[in-house]
């Protein structure tokens, strides 16, 4: 009896696969190859950043301006380059997949993988992605060449930003809408107590190497403040600098010196009482931006310092500025890609076009949108303009300073498992600075972490 | 006379201790409930800084930004949330409780087998299968669907152990002969006689399979990429993921208030059928 | 005991089957036929780096072996993983069970008649309402080293420094075990007031007649009858502790601080599946992780049975 029902599930279940497996094919029966560019174009993104800019700049078909002062956009931008196609009956399909848990990436990569059997109006057309993980895409087959695409003119983006986006050959895959250089960001007031000067040029002079930043960490802590706010702050400074990758051809994985750098100094500064244990996140480090705030030096772009320090913009407007410090390194941002097998090639190729070179749209990303855009000449135009200042960092010329700084950012040495090498050391790490695990079963579990993720990685070799 | 004061005294001080202990668990969750009021009326920036126990004053802005932003349709999310909840609730406790009839009231060969396989594969995680069920689904193109969320309740081996537990408890098979006597057929028998009897089971398991049904992310997170078929949680997990400008931990929170008030109401509904009393005098052994 | 013995045999047994297709089809379709394929999974080399597919490839009982090989400090790590996942359900489920039962008979309980029992029934249920990530969140704030936790204590001078309870495992085991019961008490007073609620309500006016105190009332009729909806609650319960995610996930910022020693089984498999989509080391997991739930059930099982003898 119990094998009848056995074999009655087994043939239930055949049948019901075979049903949807024969309806399946009929489906995919009718994608035949026509060289005219289909009318669907698909892209992919885990929020809507993009999507407004790229509705306000390139297809024009939604407001950015507000003429009569109302509080509502009102007028379009009628040079909008994409505009035509969308008169010529295109249509834009966004699918918007939120990152958390890797959701975004996972049907990401289950579009792409299964590219070739989709309909042509189901073919990913352009997606989104960052730089934490770029390079499990451009890596790949599944993208493509955007220079054979028609994206030639890369004479005014960051180069940094275009090594982001290329393979290990060289080839371009895609290109950044934005640029994302990391300051490091001081509290003025702090700084005249513990330097005596807040002036940027000074400041920059006493904390442009890692000696001298350690030697002020000393002198802040004898004052009775803190260097920085998070054992991590400094973290992506080290690590956007390596000259060695964290797994090597063999998959053998190594710390780079720079890395072994930051734990020494990870472990002096919370030993000493330059910084607290507190994750860059933490609710712990944000309270140190506040009016009671004792913490010198923060790290992080524009995009940090406007929307994810709220106890300073609550209680200390104005008291801050920006500096390149010990070592240009950036800190996000968002890559185009285009992807292999998509009928629309030459309307991702304007649209990437579009959001490096076209100076009008630049900006307005600039001057609309407070972006940092990955078009030096248009950002230089604004880092010379005498009028133009931020609130926040008590009206200093911040595009100035990033301008300079983004020029010196490096790509390179990057692998497949960096997102989880780096985000897992300073998770795992924290525990030792803390003192409630040894340093080795920190690092112990850290491995065991690296080992879950990537079972090819040797890791003995970083022991 | 001193007895019956002995126990009136008593029945007060137990009463009273009743009320303390109620009081006591109640307040504990009341709690909660109002740290999440007051986190949905909290500014963004307010949020990331110190907590504190006092209310913001921009749960206002907060409701208004929820119901305006672009990147989410509440009324959609609320929309398509109530379909798989509330079906998926009925699905699953009608189905389970009939499975659990059937091999209370039954006998049949293979009735041990049936009742030892549901109780056994109780036990496999769901995310074992979850893995399995996304690839098929992706393979033969079955996402963006919302019955690929609702189909699969009708088999839920917890809420048939549960029927089973309960049928056993309460149903006297005599009743089921004597309306069988009365000339009932078998699928009426259920429908008429032995599902008013499950009342409060089938009112139990509706709750807790529409909350668990509501306040699922995982699956529809993994199936649900089209905006007009997105539900509540992946809404809320998409304000989490949205840019910095954008990005409102407030605004978060709102939404999350939002989302528990029409799973109240589906409470408050059913637990009037959790009442006292359905079988008794109906049968007496 | 009535019911169960005097229970004639019905000839009907066609609709036996009958009422059960629906489930088992269902059943197949979606869920049996991936739990197979996880089982299958489990004997291969299954998992993706990048987008590069590695697999599958037959390995054996090699991913077996490899979860049981004792670690460099000389544990096992599932086992390690499993007793964490253990201590944390029981220190949470105790009280769950305990305050559950004791609010289920005073909202069942005929003489004390409460007042505001509906208002009371609704709030010990709204934590479960709450997404448990929410739920985790907030209480995340408030243990936190700037939350108000730390802000009385070191207000009362009872602290004079900030703790990172978190970070110490005993606080943190204790908070996911809090956090757990927080959530399930209400949950489980729901299932046994329904339980109790089903009870004939004559078995309780003839104790009554006969003059047993409500003590005997309880250990007599009650519990007895109830036995069944408490193996119930006990093994679902059981189940959904050994599947421990959530809670632990955001409170302990996924690895399990300190040492790993909130860990739980399903954040391992989480480790192995999101990500690099580890279908062989997950499925072994899963497997140990059924066989494993398996065995505590039929203790539960047993234990709670037996006294019906």
């Amino acid at each position: 009896m119990k094998k009848f029902l056995t074999a009655l599930l087994a043939i239930l279940m055949v049948c019901t696969l075979a049903a949807c497996g024969s309806k399946d094919t009929a489906d995919t029966g009718t994608t035949d190859e026509t060289p005219k560019e289909g009318t669907v174009f698909n892209i992919y993104a885990w929020n809507e950043e993009f999507k407004g800019f790229f509705e306000k700049y390139y297809l024009g078909t939604v407001p950015y301006l507000d003429t009569d002062g109302d509080g509502t956009l009102d007028a379009y931008y009628e040079e909008a380059p994409g505009k035509h196609w969308v008169d010529e009956g295109v249509e834009f399909k966004w699918t918007i997949v939120p990152s958390d848990n890797s959701q975004y990436q996972e049907a990401l990569d289950a579009a792409l993988l299964n590219q070739e059997n989709a309909a042509t109006d189901d073919k990913v057309d352009l997606f989104l992605a960052e730089a934490d993980y770029i390079l499990k895409y451009t890596d790949s087959a599944v993208t493509q060449d955007v220079k054979a695409l028609g994206v030639t003119d890369f004479s005014n983006t960051y180069s940094y930003t275009v090594e982001a986006a290329s393979d290990a050959s060289g080839t371009v895959k895609g290109v950044s809408f934005q640029c994302c250089p990391s300051a490091l960001i001081y509290r003025r007031s702090i700084a005249k107590e513990v330097l005596g000067t807040d002036e940027p040029a000074e400041v920059q002079e006493l904390l442009n190497s890692w000696e001298k930043f350690d030697a002020v960490a000393a002198d802040a802590a004898a004052k009775g403040y803190l260097m920085t706010p998070s054992y991590a702050e400094t973290y992506r400074v080290f690590s956007n600098n390596v000259s060695s990758p964290w797994v090597d051809a063999d998959k053998n994985m190594h710390f780079d010196e720079k890395i072994t750098t930051w734990m020494d100094q990870a472990e002096k500064y919370v030993a000493n009482g330059y910084t607290l244990t507190e994750g860059i996140w933490d609710a712990g480090k944000n309270a140190e931006m506040g009016k009671d705030g004792r913490a010198l030096c923060f790290f992080g772009p524009a995009w940090y310092f406007n929307f994810c320090m709220g106890p300073a913009h609550e209680e200390a407007m104005g008291d801050w500025a920006i500096v390149e410090g010990p070592a240009a390194h950036f800190w996000g941002g968002t890559w185009l890609l285009a992807p292999t097998g998509s009928d629309n090639p030459t309307i991702a190729a304007e649209i990437m076009n579009t959001f490096i070179n076209n100076e009008d749209v630049c900006s307005k990303l600039i001057s609309q949108e407070s972006q940092f855009t990955n078009n030096q000449a248009v950002n230089n135009k604004f880092a010379s303009d005498p009028e133009y200042g931020s609130e926040f960092l008590g009206g200093q010329n911040d595009v100035a300073v990033f301008a300079e700084l983004a020029k010196n950012i490096k790509f390179q040495n990057i692998t497949l498992y960096d997102q989880y090498m780096n985000e897992g050391l300073q998770t795992y790490f924290v525990e030792y600075l803390k003192g409630t695990v040894s340093r080795e079963d920190a690092l112990n579990n850290y491995f065991k972490y690296i080992n879950e993720k990537f079972p090819a990685i040797n890791t003995e070799t970083a022991k | 006379m001193d007895d019956n004061k002995k126990a009136a005294a008593k029945l007060i001080l137990t009463r009273f201790m009743a009320y303390v202990f109620v009081f006591f668990f109640c307040a504990l969750c009341i709690f909660f409930f109002y740290l999440l009021f007051i986190s949905a009326s909290k500014t963004n920036f307010q949020l990331q800084g110190k907590f504190s126990f006092l209310p913001g004053s921009n749960f206002i802005t907060n409701f208004k930004n929820a119901i305006d932003d672009t990147m989410i349709n509440i009324p959609v999310g609320m929309m398509n949330s109530f379909i798989v909840a509330s079906i998926s609730a009925i699905l699953t406790t009608y189905f389970s409780a009939l499975t659990a009839y059937a091999t209370y009231v039954y006998d049949f060969k293979l009735k041990k087998y049936v009742t030892t396989f549901i109780i056994a594969v109780m036990m496999i995680p769901p995310q074992v299968s979850a893995a399995g069920f996304v690839q098929l689904a992706f393979k033969y193109n079955l996402t963006n669907k919302l019955w690929m969320l609702i189909v699969p309740s009708i088999a839920a081996p917890a809420v048939y152990f549960y029927m089973k537990q309960y049928l056993e408890a309460t149903l006297q098979i005599e009743m089921v002969e004597a309306a069988r006597i009365d000339g009932s057929s078998e699928f009426a028998i259920f429908n008429r006689i032995v599902l008013p009897i499950m009342k409060p089971a089938v009112a139990v398991q509706m709750i807790f399979s529409f909350v668990a049904s509501w306040n699922n992310f995982f699956m529809p997170g993994l199936l649900l990429t089209k905006a007009e078929k997105k539900t509540v949680p992946i809404m809320i997990s998409q304000l989490r993921s949205a840019d910095f400008a954008k990005f409102d931990l407030g605004k978060m929170y709102m939404l999350i208030l939002l989302a528990i008030l029409p799973v109240m109401v589906v409470y408050l509904f059913l637990s009037k059928f959790i009442i006292k009393g359905v079988t008794s005098g109906s049968v007496k052994g | 005991m009535r019911g169960k013995n005097n229970r004639k045999s019905v000839s009907y047994a066609k609709w036996g089957y009958i009422f059960i297709i629906p489930f088992f089809v269902v059943y197949a379709i979606f869920t049996l036929y991936p739990q197979i394929l996880t089982f299958y999974n489990s004997f291969f080399e299954n998992y993706r780096e990048g987008l590069t597919q590695i697999g599958p490839n037959f390995v054996g009982f090699d991913n077996y072996i490899k979860l049981f090989t004792t670690s460099t400090d000389g544990m096992i790590d599932i086992v390690k993983y499993f007793s964490n996942t253990m201590i944390m359900w029981i220190i949470g489920a105790l009280p769950q069970f305990a305050i559950a039962l004791l609010l289920a008979l005073i909202f069942t309980s005929t003489r004390l008649k409460l007042k505001g029992q509906g208002f009371a029934k609704t709030v010990i249920y709204m934590p479960n309402l709450i997404m448990a990530s929410a739920f985790s969140m907030l209480f995340f704030s408030l243990f936190s080293t700037v939350g108000p936790i730390n802000q009385i204590l070191l207000a009362n001078g009872i602290l004079d420094k900030a703790v990172d309870f978190i970070a110490f495992k005993v606080p943190a085991r204790l908070l996911v075990a809090l956090m757990n019961f927080l959530m399930w008490f209400g949950n489980t007073t729901i299932v046994l007031m329904a339980g109790i609620m089903g009870i004939d309500e004559s078995l309780f006016e003839s104790a009554r007649i006969d003059g047993a105190s409500s003590g005997h009332v309880f250990k007599d009729i009650t519990l007895p009858l109830l036995r069944p909806i408490l193996v119930y609650a006990a093994i679902t319960s059981l189940i959904g502790g050994l599947q421990m995610f959530d809670v632990p996930q955001v409170l302990s910022k996924g690895i399990g601080m300190p040492n790993r020693t909130t860990f739980t089984v399903v954040m391992l498999l989480n480790n192995y599946l999101s990500g690099s989509k580890n279908y062989g080391m997950a499925g072994a997991v899963s497997v140990i992780l059924f066989i494993i739930t398996g065995i505590l059930s039929i203790i539960v099982f047993k234990v709670l049975q037996k006294k019906e003898d």
